[in-house]
């Protein structure tokens, strides 16, 4: 058999997903066994012209890292998925927009605004922003168009599998490529590298029946190293949130903030938080429901934190 | 007037574009650096608990 032709591509994304992928140390020899990389601008000197001029399908599997936050991401999105035979939305930005898709909760405006005329290390008193397109002496200039809103890599292309966490823990990554590998390929629209179990179900923690009467932040109590983040009112995500990262920030006293995104069939994981944290509080008036929930600082940012543009609500209007 | 594209620039965290002009002779007339990405982190930062911020800020850059 052939070697495996594998891309992997970022669009707004920080590198992290890139890293996850050397995290699997030394097994990336046995990586260069079965595959060979042609394209992978973190590690590997391709440009743009070589994945235009590769046949339709060259590719046979492709990773692609980020969320969509521009004209150029959609380009290369739209690009890569002509030219590969298996396109893989890898990590919580492809899969839902991740953090860049908080600037979801922001206009446009202000975030240009906010970076090109606020910022405190910024001079710019001609207002000078970005433009697509700017003519020079020499020629002519071209940006991307920076998007209105931030969007998923499925709202712009048809999307084969979905590899969630922010990032995909290396343990996984290895999985998933050993299965690619083998050609034993889920069926479309799979999430694979995760559970369909929620964190909850795997954490380890002593739970017991949930009354919360306070909600809190986390300079505000000693945690318990052993029970329940939800119980000792720390808002976990853990009821709501994919399991797969082998429990990482709960381990470390650190509630979940759902990077895993919602298990199959729940279409908006900060909703069924709400819900889940309906079923908590205990209250015995209206008055003490709401003074428990709004002690809870930031909701949205916290509740839809790696998965604004992927949730029902896309975006704060 | 030749033109030399290097897109995208590769090896580092992030996304960059060098545009080169090259006079008649061969020789560089001008080389100009784009940089197409922008998140917005300074912005959608702000309404987020101080407590949060390093988790959200870790992705600046993952590399």
């Amino acid at each position: 058999m052939s070697k495996l032709k594998l891309a992997s591509y970022w669009a707004a994304a920080c590198g992290g997903c890139d890293v996850a992928i050397l995290d699997i140390n030394e097994k990336i020899i046995d990586l260069a066994n079965v595959a060979d990389i042609v394209f992978w601008p973190l590690a590997v000197d391709f440009k743009y012209a070589d994945v235009e001029a590769y046949a339709d399908g060259y590719i046979d599997v492709c990773l692609f890292h980020g969320a969509i936050r521009n004209s150029e991401g959609e380009h290369i999105a739209k690009l890569l998925r002509q030219k590969s035979k298996v396109l893989v939305a890898f990590g919580s930005c492809a899969i839902a927009g991740g953090i860049p898709g908080l600037a979801n909760f922001k206009r446009r405006d202000d975030i240009l605004d906010r970076v090109y005329i606020q910022s405190d290390s910024t001079q710019n008193p001609e207002r000078v922003f970005p433009v697509t397109r700017y003519q020079v002496l020499e020629g002519e200039l071209e940006l991307p168009e920076f998007y209105k809103e931030v969007k998923c890599l499925a709202d712009v292309v048809d999307v084969d599998y979905f590899m969630p966490g922010c990032p995909p823990t290396a343990t996984q990554v290895w999985a998933v490529i050993q299965v690619i590998a083998s050609g034993n390929l889920p069926p479309k629209g799979a999430f694979v590298g995760c559970s369909n179990k929620t964190m909850c179900d795997e954490c380890e923690r002593e739970k017991t029946e949930k009354k919360v009467k306070k909600f809190y932040r986390p300079h505000e109590i000693m945690v318990d190293p052993k029970k329940c983040l939800l119980e000792q009112g720390l808002t976990c995500m853990g009821p709501v949130t994919r399991a797969g990262c082998g429990n990482q920030c709960t381990s470390a006293n650190l509630p979940c903030r759902g990077c895993y995104g919602p298990v199959d069939g729940v279409i908006d994981q900060g909703a069924k938080y709400i819900s889940a944290l309906a079923s908590v509080v205990d209250a015995d008036t209206p008055e003490e429901a709401d003074r428990i929930i709004s002690e809870i600082v930031d909701p949205a940012g916290t509740f839809y934190r790696y998965g604004l543009p992927g949730s029902l609500l896309r975006r704060a209007k | 007037m030749k033109r030399i594209t290097i897109d995208p620039i590769t090896r580092l965290e992030g996304h960059g574009r060098i545009e080169i002009f090259l006079d008649d002779s061969g020789a560089v007339e001008n080389c100009y650096f784009q940089i197409p990405e922008l998140r917005g982190f300074e912005k959608f930062c702000e309404g987020r608990p101080a407590e949060e911020v390093p988790q959200i800020v870790s992705r600046i850059c993952g590399v």
